[in-house]
């Protein structure tokens, strides 16, 4: 039986993404298969419990994505984690549109892609490190009430409003619930 | 207080993607543009990141195994994927815009609303969302109007003035059903602005009320308009 424990991004996994852009490496990208694709199973079963076949056909996509765009991973822009949580979501969304949840002559994949920054620098890459750990010893001490609020937000894929519909709170409420978790998470920038 | 930038909880929905297709085409418009909401959707992405690296689901091994080799299968025939390229003529049209302006502003099909106000439908969405371009000529007034539903407005080129102030390249504008006003383009330069409308503008002008059947005809929600 297989058990993924670490949670973060490290630097094995890093440099399996180097091999499958530099080298074409097909065990590289098993080895990120083997992290991610149960990450990403969860993520679509969040938005649609049951919805095994999705899920499956999702994580595939995504592997796939990964394989042909990982020569455009550029690890001063973003971690990892956040490069393929990018890709995830999108493949998510994307998932939807053609089976009919958001009918549109969108593609996500026109916008909601990696963005590029061109303000890398080699120092953001440690900095980004800093913050994520920031971010994920931060999460698990929330509130639950806004862990919750985060968890339909950004694993279920809910709006503000469908997630105030479910869980039965006003929409300002589940607003200032999400904000105030953003805050603790050190995560809004000042303007 | 109006704010030219999307408000942190339309960045947060669109960070996770939960925002609807046409906004949170609206916001990739602005974020190409703003630098400082493109570092805060950063940060947002960091939090779906760890969310994401938290959860795993377990499945069978076996199961686990066929998935993998169906991947290490559809790989031999992929291609990695080539760069865009940036063509001639499309300097003020944003990239997430190109699919629906492929030739540039000019080749679109406009309707001259007035003399000096022309609309391009770019697309209308299930459930009643209209996107389209507004062009303006320098220094012209726009028709007196409310909006009947919200409506998001980005400048893409040139600028325009209202009662609240002045409107630059990039700049986000969210308006809801309460709103009418009269917005003018400065004179330096024509403005063009991508326009997400829930529900048609109505003008409320005794002359250009005339025009509402049209603005009514080419939006989504209209039964005119379905057949």
């Amino acid at each position: 039986m297989n058990t993924v424990s670490e949670t973060s991004a490290d630097t094995s996994l890093v440099d399996a993404i180097t091999q499958v852009a530099t080298a074409r490496d097909t065990r590289a990208l098993e080895r990120l298969f083997d992290h991610y694709a149960p990450r990403i199973r969860a993520f679509c079963l969040a938005a649609q419990p049951g919805a095994n076949l999705m899920a499956d056909d999702i994580a595939q996509e995504v592997m796939i994505r990964i394989w042909n765009k990982a020569h455009l991973y550029n690890p001063a822009t973003a971690s990892l984690n956040t490069w393929i949580f990018t890709i995830a979501r999108n493949a998510r969304i994307d998932y939807m549109r053609k089976n009919g949840r958001y009918q549109s002559d969108i593609d996500p994949e026109d916008f909601w892609s990696e963005m590029a920054d061109e303000n890398a620098d080699p120092f953001r890459e440690a900095q980004q490190q800093r913050d994520e750990e920031r971010i994920r010893d931060g999460l698990s001490q929330l509130p639950n009430e806004q862990q919750q609020v985060l968890s339909k937000v950004y694993l279920e894929g809910k709006s503000h409003s469908e997630a105030s519909q479910e869980l039965g709170l006003p929409l300002g409420t589940v607003k200032s619930r999400v904000r105030l978790a953003l805050h603790k998470l050190s995560v809004i920038i000042k303007r | 207080m109006l704010s030219c930038h999307p408000t942190l909880d339309i960045l947060t929905e669109y960070s996770a993607a939960s925002l609807p297709l046409a906004h949170a085409l609206a916001v990739s418009v602005h974020l190409d543009q703003c630098s400082q909401c493109r570092e805060q959707v950063r940060r947002l992405n960091m939090v779906g990141a760890e969310m994401l690296a938290s959860h795993t689901e377990t499945a069978s091994q076996a199961h686990m195994a066929k998935l993998k080799s169906n991947v290490l299968a559809a790989i031999t025939q992929a291609q990695p994927d080539a760069e865009t390229e940036v063509r001639e003529g499309m300097r003020y049209v944003p990239e997430s815009l190109r699919r629906f302006i492929p030739k540039g502003f000019n080749a679109l099909n406009w309707i001259h609303l007035t003399p000096s106000f022309k609309l391009a439908t770019l697309s209308n969405e299930m459930g009643g969302v209209q996107i389209a371009l507004s062009r303006v000529k320098p220094g012209a007034r726009l028709p007196s109007h409310r909006h009947t539903g919200n409506e998001i407005t980005v400048v893409l080129k040139g600028a325009f003035s209202d009662e609240d102030g002045l409107y630059r390249e990039g700049d986000f504008i969210c308006r809801d059903q309460s709103h009418k006003h009269q917005p003018r383009v400065t004179k330096d330069a024509e403005c063009i602005c991508l326009i997400v409308l829930d529900s048609p503008i109505e003008f409320t002008g005794w002359m250009t009320r005339l025009l509402n059947p049209i603005m009514r005809y080419f939006h989504p929600s209209s039964a005119l308009n379905s057949g």
